[in-house]
Formats: C-alpha cells, sequence, structure tokens
C-alpha cells in the first residue's frame, strides 16, 4: 500500500483548518482598522495611541504606588488596572473563604448552621450587587463624623473611612514583603500538594513548608526594618486632629464598601458551588477512609475536600471570572478601578475608541490569564481513568 | 484490646432507622481465625450488622465486643477497633484521586505513623499477594472492576487488621472477574484471617466457611457449619432461600 497522502492526514487538516480561520480573522481586523482610520482623519479626529504619553492633569483618589497629576496616562491606566486585580485578588480571595465556610453550614448536620447558611444564600444571591454596594457605601457615609470616630483597639472609624494603626515604612516596601509572603506562601502550598513531592516523608514535606513559610516572612521582617527610616517613629497612629483623622493607615469607603459586596455577594454564589462540590462526593469513598481508622479531619483534608474541590473548579473559575468583570461596579461609588480611570481618561481626552479598545484589551488579559491557569490546575488535578465508582 | 478473647462477640443487637426495626437482637460469637459467612435476602440486615461491627452504623441497644473491648459511644475506642477491622465494599470505594499505591499507603501513614518507605514496601507485598503488582503507579479508574476489588482489599490489608469485614465484595463485578476476587479471599481465609463474609457465593461458603449464617427480617434464622446448612436447613424460611439461590 502507498504511505496515505498528507492531505487526508486528519491532523493535518485540521491544522490547515485553524490556519485558514485564523487568517480570514486577521485580514478583517486589519480592514476594519485602516478603514476606521480613514475615516476619522477625514473628519479630523487624530487616532493612535500617542495620547498616552501626554501627563493627565486631573487625580486618581486610590492608588497603590505614588502617583502625581503630571503622570502619564499609561501610568494612570496601569495604576487604574492594579487596582482592578488588586480588589480582584481581595474580592476572590474573601468570596472563596466566606463561601467555603456557607458550604460548609449549608453541608453540615447541624440544623442552626444549616438555616443560617440558607438565609444568607437567599439573601445575598437575590438582591443585585449595585444594591448591595450602595447599601455598603451609604453604611460606611452613615458612620459619624471624624470628631466622633468609633474607637476600636487603636483603629477609629468614621464616615471618611477605616484608620488602622500602620506601620511606618514606604509602599515599595510594602509591596516586597507582600510579594515575599505571597511567592513563599505559594511554594508551601506546591510543596504540600504537588506530586513531585510524593516521594519524601510526610513529615519532611511539611517541615519543608514550614520553613518556606519562615524564609517569606524573615523576608518580608527584613524589608521592613531595611527600609524603614530611621528617623521616623515606627508605628503611627490615628489621633484627632482638628476636624480630621492624621497619621495611621486610611482606607477609604469606596474601597471598603466594594470590597465587602464583592465578598459577600460573591461568597453566596461561591458557597452553593462549594455545597455541589461535597454533594458531589460519594459517601463511599469517606465510609472507607472512616473504616481505615482516619480521623474526622483527615477524612475531610485527604478525601472529602481534594474530591469536593475536583468537582467545584470548573464552576468556580466561570464564577471568579465573572466576579473580575463586577469589580468595574466600582464605578457607582467612585472607587477608581480600570473601568472608571478609562471613563475619566475618556471624558478627559475624548480618545473613547482607543481607551475603550484599551479597557478591553485589559479586562481580556485579566480573565483570560486567570481561566487559563485555573484550567491547567484543572486538567492536572483531573481524576485519572475512567470513572466507574465514585460520585454517585 | 485481648487477643485470647473472641474476636467478635454480638449481644441483643438492635438497630433502628427510624422507626424502622432493622436488627432485631442479633448474637453472634465469632472466634479468632474464624471465618464465617453470612447471607439471606435483600433488605434482611446483612449490611447493617456488619456496619455495625466497625460503627459505620451506631447501634441503638445490646453490645458489640471486639477482642473483649465493648464499643460504646467513646471515640477514641472506635478509632482503636477500625485500626483491626478491615473493610472491603460492595463498590470498592477506592480514593480515585491517589494512585494504587497512595490508596495503599495512606492510612498506614496517617493512622499507624509507619514511615513512607515502610507502608510502601508493606503496600507492594499485599498488591503482590492480590497478584497486581504491576498496577501500582495506576489511578482506580483505569483499572478493571475485579482489579479495583483487589486493591480494596490490598488497602485494607495495609493496615494488618485482625478481622476483615466483606460485603458482598463481588456483587458489582462481571462474572468473569468474580473468580480473580474470590480466590484472594481463599487465600486469605486458608492463611488464617478472621473474616465476617455477607456474599450469595455458595460455592464459596462452601469451600471456607466454618460457620455460615442466614438472616432474614433483621435476625438470625440459622447458623450452621456448611455441610449442615446446605444439606440440612432446618428452617423453612432457609430451604427457600436456598432453593432460590442455587436453583439457577
Ligand atoms: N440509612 C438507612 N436509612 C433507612 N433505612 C435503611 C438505611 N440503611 C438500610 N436501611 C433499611 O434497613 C434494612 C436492612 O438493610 P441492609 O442494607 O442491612 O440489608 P442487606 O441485607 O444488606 O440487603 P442487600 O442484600 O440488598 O444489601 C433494609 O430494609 C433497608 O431498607
Ligand atoms: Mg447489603
Amino acid at each position: 500500500m502507498a504511505a496515505p497522502s498528507i492531505w487526508r492526514s486528519k491532523r493535518f487538516r485540521g491544522a490547515a483548518i485553524q490556519a485558514g480561520f485564523v487568517a480570514v480573522l486577521v485580514a478583517l481586523i486589519i480592514g476594519a482598522t485602516l478603514t476606521a482610520r480613514a475615516n476619522l482623519s477625514a473628519q479630523g479626529l487624530t487616532s493612535g495611541f500617542g495620547f498616552l504619553w501626554k501627563s493627565t492633569g486631573w487625580e486618581i483618589n486610590f492608588t497603590l504606588m505614588e502617583t502625581t497629576t503630571t503622570d502619564p496616562y499609561w501610568w494612570y491606566l496601569l495604576m487604574g488596572l492594579l487596582n482592578t486585580l488588586f480588589m480582584g485578588v481581595i474580592g476572590l480571595a474573601g468570596a472563596s473563604i466566606l463561601g467555603l465556610i456557607v458550604g460548609l453550614m449549608r453541608s453540615g448536620r447541624n440544623p442552626a448552621a444549616r438555616l443560617l447558611g440558607t438565609i444568607y444564600i437567599e439573601l445575598f444571591r437575590n438582591l443585585p450587587l449595585i444594591l448591595q454596594l450602595f447599601f455598603w457605601y451609604a453604611l460606611a457615609n452613615a458612620l459619624p463624623n471624624p470628631r466622633n470616630s468609633l474607637a476600636f483597639a487603636g483603629a477609629l472609624l468614621n464616615a471618611r473611612g477605616i484608620y488602622l494603626p500602620g506601620l511606618v515604612i514606604g509602599r515599595g516596601t510594602v509591596a516586597l514583603a507582600v510579594l515575599a509572603i505571597l511567592v513563599s506562601a505559594a511554594l508551601a502550598v506546591w510543596i504540600l500538594a504537588s506530586r513531585r513531592f510524593r516521594q519524601i516523608e510526610p513529615t519532611r514535606q511539611r517541615r519543608l513548608a514550614l520553613c518556606s513559610t519562615a524564609a517569606g516572612l524573615a523576608l518580608a521582617a527584613l524589608a521592613v526594618v531595611l527600609g524603614h527610616d530611621p528617623s521616623q517613629p515606627w508605628i503611627t497612629m490615628p489621633k484627632l486632629a482638628g476636624l480630621k483623622i492624621d497619621g495611621g493607615f486610611r482606607i477609604q469607603p469606596e474601597f471598603y464598601a466594594l470590597a465587602i459586596a464583592i465578598m459577600t455577594y460573591g461568597a453566596a454564589y461561591v458557597g452553593e458551588i462549594v455545597r455541589g462540590g461535597f454533594k458531589a462526593v460519594g459517601r463511599g469513598q469517606m465510609e472507607a477512609a472512616n473504616a481505615l481508622g482516619l480521623s474526622p479531619w483527615q477524612v475531610f483534608s485527604r478525601v472529602r475536600f481534594p474530591l469536593a474541590f475536583r468537582a467545584m473548579l470548573p464552576i468556580l473559575i466561570n464564577q471568579y471570572v465573572w466576579l473580575i468583570k463586577a469589580t468595574t461596579l466600582g464605578i457607582a461609588v467612585g472607587f477608581s478601578d480600570f473601568f472608571m480611570v478609562i471613563a475619566s481618561s475618556i471624558t478627559h481626552s475624548g480618545q473613547t475608541l482607543e481607551f475603550i479598545a484599551i479597557l478591553m484589551g485589559g479586562f481580556l488579559l485579566i480573565n483570560f490569564s486567570l481561566a487559563a491557569v485555573l484550567n491547567r490546575l484543572n486538567r492536572a488535578i483531573a481524576l485519572k481513568g475512567h470513572q466507574t465508582t465514585g460520585a454517585t | 484490646m485481648d487477643l485470647t478473647a473472641p474476636a467478635i462477640e454480638l449481644t441483643d443487637l438492635d438497630k433502628f432507622y427510624g422507626t424502622f426495626h432493622a436488627l432485631k437482637g442479633i448474637s453472634l460469637t465469632v472466634a479468632k481465625g474464624e471465618k464465617v459467612v453470612v447471607c439471606g435476602p435483600s433488605g434482611s440486615g446483612k449490611s447493617t450488622m456488619i456496619r455495625c461491627i466497625n460503627q459505620l452504623e451506631e447501634h441503638d441497644g445490646g453490645t458489640i465486643r471486639v477482642f473483649g473491648t465493648t464499643l460504646d459511644d467513646n471515640v477514641g475506642l472506635i478509632d482503636e477497633i477500625r485500626r483491626e477491622v478491615g473493610m472491603v465494599f460492595q463498590q470498592f470505594n477506592l480514593f480515585p484521586h491517589m494512585t494504587v499505591l497512595e490508596n495503599c499507603t495512606l492510612a498506614p501513614m496517617l493512622v499507624r505513623k509507619t514511615s513512607r518507605a515502610d507502608a510502601e514496601a508493606t503496600a507492594m507485598r499485599y498488591l503482590e499477594k492480590v497478584r497486581i503488582p504491576d498496577q501500582a503507579q495506576k489511578y482506580p479508574g483505569q483499572l478493571s472492576g475485579g482489579q479495583q476489588q483487589r486493591v480494596a482489599i490490598a488497602r485494607a490489608l495495609c493496615m494488618q487488621p485482625e478481622i476483615l469485614l466483606f460485603d458482598e465484595p463481588t456483587s458489582a463485578l462481571d462474572p468473569e472477574m468474580i473468580a480473580e476476587v474470590l480466590d484472594v479471599m481463599v487465600t486469605l481465609a486458608q492463611e488464617g484471617m478472621t473474616m465476617i463474609c455477607v456474599t450469595h457465593e455458595m460455592g464459596f461458603a462452601r469451600k471456607v466457611a466454618d460457620r455460615v449464617v442466614f438472616m432474614d427480617k433483621g435476625e438470625i434464622i440459622e447458623e450452621a457449619p456448611p455441610e449442615d446448612f446446605f444439606g440440612n436447613p432446618k428452617s423453612d424460611r432457609t430451604r427457600l432461600f436456598l432453593s432460590q439461590v442455587l436453583g439457577h
């Protein structure tokens, strides 16, 4: 028999169809862009992204890094993107932890806990997110004025924000310390969970993870010590000075209202996903673990949770992507996330199309990366083989 | 725990599901090294009885003694008993997210605090015994039903229990896989393992059982050595049951 022609190969055909599809798509996009440009310049509108290097001349009310009105647009956009990421990380982490608690309450045996969990979910899931956001923001603004601040363990609470006792260190130092802690924590999780470390003794594995965490904390402490200006005091306490608060570390109402809204609303959905995940775990696996003499915590951490997590993850990915998009609601209360910075930029510069393109690009980038990472995790931990037993 | 006492002593065991009386005063004694086969119609309480022994079900009355230790609601005691009593389920119940080897080493490392090297050596020894050492790195989902059930037996053996409970270990298997699992169980029986085995494999009962126990409607109807049980059943219900199981 003759060697089969390359044209008859299934794989080759698949690849050829893909390549053709992409080529047509690229041609369409280039064509559309060129036409749009020609039309815009015919109307005397400038296009292109040169404006990104102009200074803005207006202020953002919340940035993670030093920003002044002379900074260019690209820096503002970057700050907005960082704010969205920051809100996303805090919102998703909070929603996950709270959601896990609510989901466990709902799947447990304690009737009081179940009722509480159900009330939580029905309440937070059935009110529109924007309404909840306004509620939290109104609540934050209804706090007393600075002169009548509520004091709590050194912290002050008033309509201008939450003022916490803070360390006197620069933002760069904080970033470094946080990075050290996050990287070491991720390393510890990896050591505990990765297949690569299954060959060593569990006690050594735990010790290694502990070492990694300790090293991260030590690095963070070192960064704080080195980054501290010796002429300054270590700690700043918030104090009333005239009509406002001096010192301390301020969390503004726009930020925490949005963070609370995202966390509590997200937790209602995550809670239902968590409950579904636990429901999908076969009773037989847990009985087998019990029969082998594993303690309740061991049954949970080695069998119940790992299996439930595998059932949750695919739905959780969608929910996370959805929550990240929901952070754009911050504009309703004036939290300067990526969306709000873009909106302000459009008002001030008039470059509508370009900014909207950047906005879409930014969100696509965030959500594609998030989904890509989680999908990879999902594939890595997926159960191997046909499941004839297991979840029923 | 006293290894000279009877392995299992059930006295007047009662169990209710709501108002349903699932076990009505069951009494049964199993000596160390004895092999007992339990049979009876569906819903007669066979599973419930053996699941009470390792407290997967809580009993409502009567006493359960394992090697002289009386089970009450003391949690530490239940853990101690579960270390000595292995169980093999109808649906295998392997942990699908772990390899065969990890299935076998999990409990010895966590519960018996065995080192990983020792636990793996023991696991390989038992995987050889059930004749699937070459599948150690596979996942349960990649094995046939018969292979999975043999892994489940190896997993139970790795805890080196004194007693093994089997709950219809071959009922979920295709006919051609039943023999490979029964073979392993016969070997274990011949080596002197104390076994309580719920099964309708009457050939197995004839071959290895010291006693056959017949249950119906939550009661033990008849209890006899296999020759008497099959050759000269006393109760009508036993005769009816035997004619149904052996009839085809
Ligand atoms: N969790 C439960 N809740 C309520 N009733 C139950 C429960 N488990 C078992 N039962 C009832 O108790 C009785 C005995 O059940 P059991 O599973 O012990 O029977 P079995 O002899 O093992 O039957 P089979 O041969 O079908 O496995 C049955 O009537 C069953 O319906
Ligand atoms: Mg049964």
